[in-house]
Parts: structure tokens; sequence; C-alpha cells
């Protein structure tokens, strides 16, 4: 663990300095370890791929007596009761929906059911939430579908929209402009107002992704 | 009872503090961008520190009162009416039913904050009322201000003004200086390019609003390209590729990916936040002890 100074109140933790999933599953096991601390003074931890990003209240703690407090709770070995949840995603990868997939079939030679059984055939980590509340980076996706992103972005890509950039995949909570490939689209809620976690994903869960039919997605609130 | 707004403001939002300890899930702290001017119309209304106000950018927000309350009017310097009558900003002032009060021109700096006695009753979301668009989150709808809409509040009477003394009264120059706390990548800028980092001065481009502040000057180069994307601060100074800094403000992205040679000390981004693009820009390096002191001197002398 290499602690380093992020702002007047903040500091970050690497845990490496590449992505792979030795590391990621040390920032999650680092970043349960901090869960279960629950420590007061300690307002924002955000795991990612290689780090935790931390926020503390300078009221409390000066930067080396954080760093101390940190030093000596966290722990990045696994705990064996760490259940890993595996997050089913329904995804209907209709042409319709899934709009690069035609694009994609022409630059990798695959049929489009291919790419469809390529893709949902695969168990994801989640190795970072970002950019939109709910946005899950997933790793990683069958070299055979990998996909640099569009050169140049769409203005709005529609919400549940199921997506793939370079080795990443990733579903769209809600509409947003956005460069990645887009193969299909699901119903489920990638962050609920209502729901207590807000997000049914988490750093450290497993994402399998279902391939559903047209009248399946439809009747899960889907919309075309 | 209540506010109501009578015609469109150009970028008026609803904010407070900020929403926290929900980034792990990409969601911003979002917040006022000059808490500052915020905590003082809070302090002259005799609110709790963290109490709803309104922001305002580019001017011009008509009120009229359904209620009677206490208000004040902080930040830039900017042309406000109350029936008609010229007022000053930095003070309390009452307001009766029917009244109508109107935010003109920006004079000088660019955010102007309005607060009622008691804070706007509008549910928060997420423990917050702040406004973030691309988030669709807090105010009204999660979305900018619009004609037509009522923000309820309670009724106050103040048998005095409170007014700031003048000498707190911040100016809005056209030169800042900001301190920086090296952090983050700082060890990839080789030593000539953070020394001409602290040395070169840059200008407020137009990309400029409440997710950052984009510069133009001297570029900056940096020994590697991008990052693994990381937890980002407020404040954070990004270096892309073109070598021009992005100061990243309240409602930047969660994580993102360009190298960070440091960050400005929040209690400076306050000042930025009412700074205008084509504003000069220097940077100062400040020790991170020092650097708290200062942060713990700015919220202290609010308590």
């Amino acid at each position: 663990m290499d602690f380093k100074l992020a702002s007047v109140d903040s500091l970050i933790i690497y845990f490496g300095n590449e992505i792979s999933a030795d590391i990621s599953s040390k920032v999650k096991n680092a970043y349960l370890s901090l869960q279960k601390l629950n420590c007061e003074g300690i307002i924002e931890i955000i795991p990612s791929y290689s780090s935790i990003f931390i926020t503390y209240d300078i009221f409390k703690y000066d930067y080396e007596k954080v760093v101390e407090l940190l030093k000596n709770s966290i722990t990045t070995k696994s705990n064996e009761s760490n259940d890993e949840k595996v997050v089913n995603i329904d995804v209907y990868y209709g042409v319709e929906v899934g709009l690069d997939l035609e694009d994609m079939s022409t630059k990798t030679d695959l049929s489009i059911q291919e790419i469809i059984d390529i893709h949902s055939n695969k168990l994801y980590d989640v190795y970072a939430i970002g950019f939109l509340p709910g946005f899950a980076y997933l790793a990683s996706v069958d070299q055979r579908i990998a996909m640099p992103r569009l050169s140049s972005p769409r203005k709005q890509i529609p919400k549940g929209s199921v997506s793939i950039a370079d080795t990443q995949t990733a579903v769209y909570p809600q509409a947003s402009p956005g460069g990645w490939n887009i193969i299909g689209r699901t119903a489920l809620e990638l962050f609920d107002k209502n729901l207590d976690s807000l997000s049914p994903l988490s750093v450290g869960n497993k994402v399998k992704f279902n391939s559903i039919s047209k009248e399946e997605f439809l009747s899960q609130g889907g919309i075309l | 009872m209540s506010l109501e707004i009578i015609n469109s403001p150009l970028f008026a939002t609803l904010q407070d503090q900020g929403r926290f300890s929900y980034t792990h899930i990409g969601v911003t702290n979002s917040g006022v961008m000059d808490e500052y001017s915020y905590l003082v119309a809070n302090k002259i209304l005799g609110n709790k520190l963290d109490t709803n106000i309104i922001e305002i950018s580019f001017s011009n927000v008509e009120f009229k009162s359904n209620v009677n309350t206490v208000i004040a009017i902080t930040g830039s310097s900017c042309e406000f009416f109350i029936n008609g009558v010229s007022k000053n900003t930095w003070q309390s002032h009452n307001i009766k039913v029917g009244d109508s009060i109107k935010i003109g021109k920006i004079l000088e700096g660019s955010r102007v904050y309005l607060g009622v006695k008691g804070g706007f009753d509008i549910n928060k979301e997420f423990g917050s009322n702040s406004t973030t668009i691309k988030e669709n989150l807090g105010g009204i709808d999660g979305d900018r201000l619009k004609k037509s809409q009522i923000l309820p509040c309670d009724t106050f009477v103040q048998s005095h003004n409170t007014r700031l003394k003048d000498t707190f009264i911040p100016k809005y120059e056209n030169e800042l200086e900001l301190r920086v706390v090296l952090s983050y990548q700082d060890e990839f800028f080789p030593k000539e390019q953070i020394e001409k980092f602290f040395s070169s001065s840059y200008i407020i481009s137009n990309e400029f609003n409440r997710m950052g502040c984009k510069l133009k000057g001297e570029a900056i180069s940096c020994d590697i390209n991008g990052i693994i994307s990381e937890g980002i601060s407020f404040g954070a100074i990004q270096i892309p590729s073109d070598g021009q800094p992005i100061i990243l403000l309240k409602d930047r992205q969660t994580i993102g990916g360009y190298p960070k040679i440091g960050s400005v000390l929040s209690i400076d981004c306050f000042k930025l936040a009412q700074a205008k693009p084509s504003c000069k820009i220097t940077f100062k390096p400040i020790e991170i002890k020092e650097a708290q002191e200062k942060v713990r001197e700015f919220y202290s002398s609010f308590n």
C-alpha cells in the first residue's frame, strides 16, 4: 500500500499500477475492511481499479494521523466469509437496441449471434464505479469482441444500453453522451433512487449477462 | 408561503453544501461553488450553516414573494431591487407578501446567492438539495430553476437588519493566486515542468462551469500519458495531453484518468468560483500542514 496526498482533505492509496484481477482483489478487500471500520470522520471512500481515494474531516485528523489510522486498519487479505455476489443482468441483444452490433460483426468477422454468445458467456468483475451514478466498469471481455471507442461519441446513448470499450463492458444507467459500442439493452435499473443500496452493483461484485428475448425484455419494463 | 419565479432564469440552481458519501457509486459531491458567499448568507440570516440557497449565474432572476420573510443576497456584486428600489447586498432584508425581488445584471464576480431565513422547504435527495443536472439529482426535478416554479419557505420577521462588515465583502479582481498542494502524480512531472507551472500565468478559458475550469497558457508536460482511472478530489488539477491545466470543481466526475499535478486549496476554489473567463491565474505551492490550518481557520470563523 502506497499512501499519497490528494488534496487538503483527501488522500489516495495505491495497491499497484496495472489493471489486474490480483490488484482489484486487494482493492476490494481493503475497501471491505474500511467499510467495516465505519470510522467517524472518513467521508468518502472511492475504490477504483488499483486505488482507493479517501476524503476525511480535517477537524478530526491531520494528514499524518489519518494515514497512521488507515495503515493500522486496512487489510488486503481476503476474508473467507466475503461472498462473491453475482449480479445477473438480463439483456435484449436485438439490432434495434444494439446499435453497433452490425458494425462490430463486420469488423470482427463474427456473426451477431457469436458476439452475443461470447459477451454473455463470461463472468465480469466490477472494477470501478464512476462517470455516472451507477456506471460500473466491468472487465474483461474476450479479446475477440474487444472494440475501440467510437471515433466520434454519440450525443445521446439510451438508458440501459449495454456497451463495450476495448476490453471493458458497462451498462449506461441513464441516457448520456458516450463513445462506447452499444450491443444491447437491459431493463434493470442500475441506479435506483428507491433502492436502499441505490445501485445493485458494488466494486468486487461479479456480473453475468443473460441473453433474453424481445418479449421478455418488454415484459420486464424495457423500452425500445 | 413561498417565493415564486416569475421570469426565465438563464442558470439558477438550488444548492447546499453538497451530497456526501455517495461517490463510491458515482454520485458527485456537487454543492455551492462559492462556500464563502453561501456561509455568509446563512450567517446573516441566522440559518444553520448547511441551509439551502439559490445559486445564480449569468444574472436576471425575478421573484414574487407570497410570504413575509427575510432574505439576503451575497456573492457577486449585482443589481438588486426590491419593488424596483435598489438595495444593498451582503445584508438581510424583510420581504412582504406581494413584494417583487429582482437580481439584475452581475457587475463584478460571476455567482450570486439568494438565501431565505429557514431555507426553502424542498425534499432532499440523498441528504442534499444540491442540484446536479447531469445526474438529474436534487433541486426541483434535478434541473435548473424555471419560470413559475414555487419555492416554499416559512414566515419570519426580523426586527433589525444584519449586515456583513464592509471589510469582509470580497473584491473580485481580474487576477487570482491559487494555492496548490502538490499531490497525486506530481512525482511524474519533471522538476522544470513544476517550476514552469508555478512561474507561469494562465488565463481562464470559456470552458468554465460547475464541473471544472480549463486554463490557457504555458503547456505543462508529464512523463506519463494517462493513468488508471482513480478518485478525484475537489480542486484537483488535471493535465491532459495538451498540457493545459483543468481545475476540477463541485460537479466533477468521481473518477478519471488524467495525470494530476496537485490540488488547489478548497478555499481558493471558492474564490475561483467568482472569477470570469480571461481572469489571470497564478499558482503558489503550499505545504499540507499549513493548508489544513488555513482551511480549519476558514470554517472556524463561521462557528
